[in-house]
């Protein structure tokens, strides 16, 4: 674990599993491992591992073998390249990600709406040319 | 709280695409969960602006012209053009001037048949809903309200649209619920 008041500038690389509380400046590669970016963590590097968790802020690239999580309290700026990538509801992100359904499970995703419309849009007119406000 | 609003318009997006395309799309809003989902049956690059967190998008005095802001916001790899636009709200927050920069600075990045899908005003007096969409569906969006209330609300009608989206031409539009519009626009050769 890298601690709140520990600051590193430079190349991270191991055999285990990282979770980040500090901050990072640099290269963090840990790649069949897990790293986590913690809530108080602030992290200026590309990230490359198997699974990357984003609780923290982060300003750079996030390639995930396996998976990208950025959580309700993540920042992320910055482009994903992952299998899988979860955002959760109230995570701040700008950047690209790739994704490639050959590397994933196939979707759940339905291709058209199963269940029924909470909010139907009264539908009055299609091919509407409107010309006032 | 979500709720799902099915959409006439939105399956148009994905009819032509084939099975070889890496899509290349751009959503001006915030990314939800559901449209990363939808989007990862794809092989696709999806491109996250998120320009509500930079609201009030204006020209201040002594400050960079709004081209140059839009310029600075919208940077892709070079080479990057976009099969699909996500338009949701996002001209009711930008004033004239804006909007053509923006189209300015999207215009490089559209090829002759680019489409977008959005969601606009009938009636400039609609009152401000804030929301944020996802898709949940080829048919359907997730829709969330937003937490709070985003600065610089100034809605255009479609027929002023028409003359600031330059990029674009109308395709389709339809009036929806609470004079609340839908719009599917191709960019123009």
């Amino acid at each position: 674990m890298i601690g709140p008041s520990i600051e590193i500038k430079g190349t991270v690389t191991g055999d285990e599993d990282l979770m980040i509380e500090g901050k990072v400046e640099g290269t963090i590669e840990l790649g069949s491992h897990q790293v986590t970016v913690g809530q108080s963590g602030k992290v200026t590097a590309d990230i490359s591992a198997k699974i990357v968790n984003i609780d923290g802020e982060v300003s750079g690239d996030l390639m995930g073998g396996e998976k990208v999580v950025i959580s309700k309290s993540g920042k992320v700026r910055g482009n994903i390249v992952a299998p899988r990538v979860t955002l959760e509801d109230g995570a701040i992100f700008k950047g690209s990600i790739d994704m490639d359904p050959g590397e994933a499970e196939p979707s759940k995703v339905p291709l058209t709406a199963q269940t029924s419309a909470n909010t139907p849009p009264d539908e009055l007119a299609s091919d509407l040319d409107l010309k006032r406000g | 709280m979500t709720s799902t609003q099915p959409s006439s318009l939105l399956a148009a997006l994905f009819e032509q695409i084939d099975d070889d395309q890496t899509l290349t799309v751009l959503e001006t809003g915030p990314a939800l969960q559901e449209t990363v989902e939808f989007f990862s049956r794809y092989r696709c690059r999806l491109h996250v602006l998120n320009l509500f967190s930079e609201l009030p998008i204006r020209e201040e005095e002594g400050g960079p012209s709004l081209r140059d802001q839009f310029s600075g916001l919208l940077q892709f790899p070079e080479g990057t053009t976009f099969d699909i636009c996500l338009f949701w709200d996002l001209f009711n927050f930008l004033d004239r001037d804006a909007i053509l920069a923006f189209m300015a600075a999207l215009r490089p990045h559209l090829r002759p048949g680019s489409l977008a899908h959005g969601f606009a005003v009938h009636n400039q007096n609609v009152p401000q809903d804030d929301r944020r969409y996802g898709i949940s569906a080829a048919d359907a969006l997730s829709v969330r309200s937003r937490p709070g209330q985003l600065p610089g609300y100034a809605p255009h009608t479609q027929s002023k649209l028409k003359n600031l989206l330059y990029c674009f031409n109308f395709d389709r539009t339809v009036l929806l619920a609470g004079s609340r519009l839908e719009f599917l626009l191709r960019a123009r050769a």
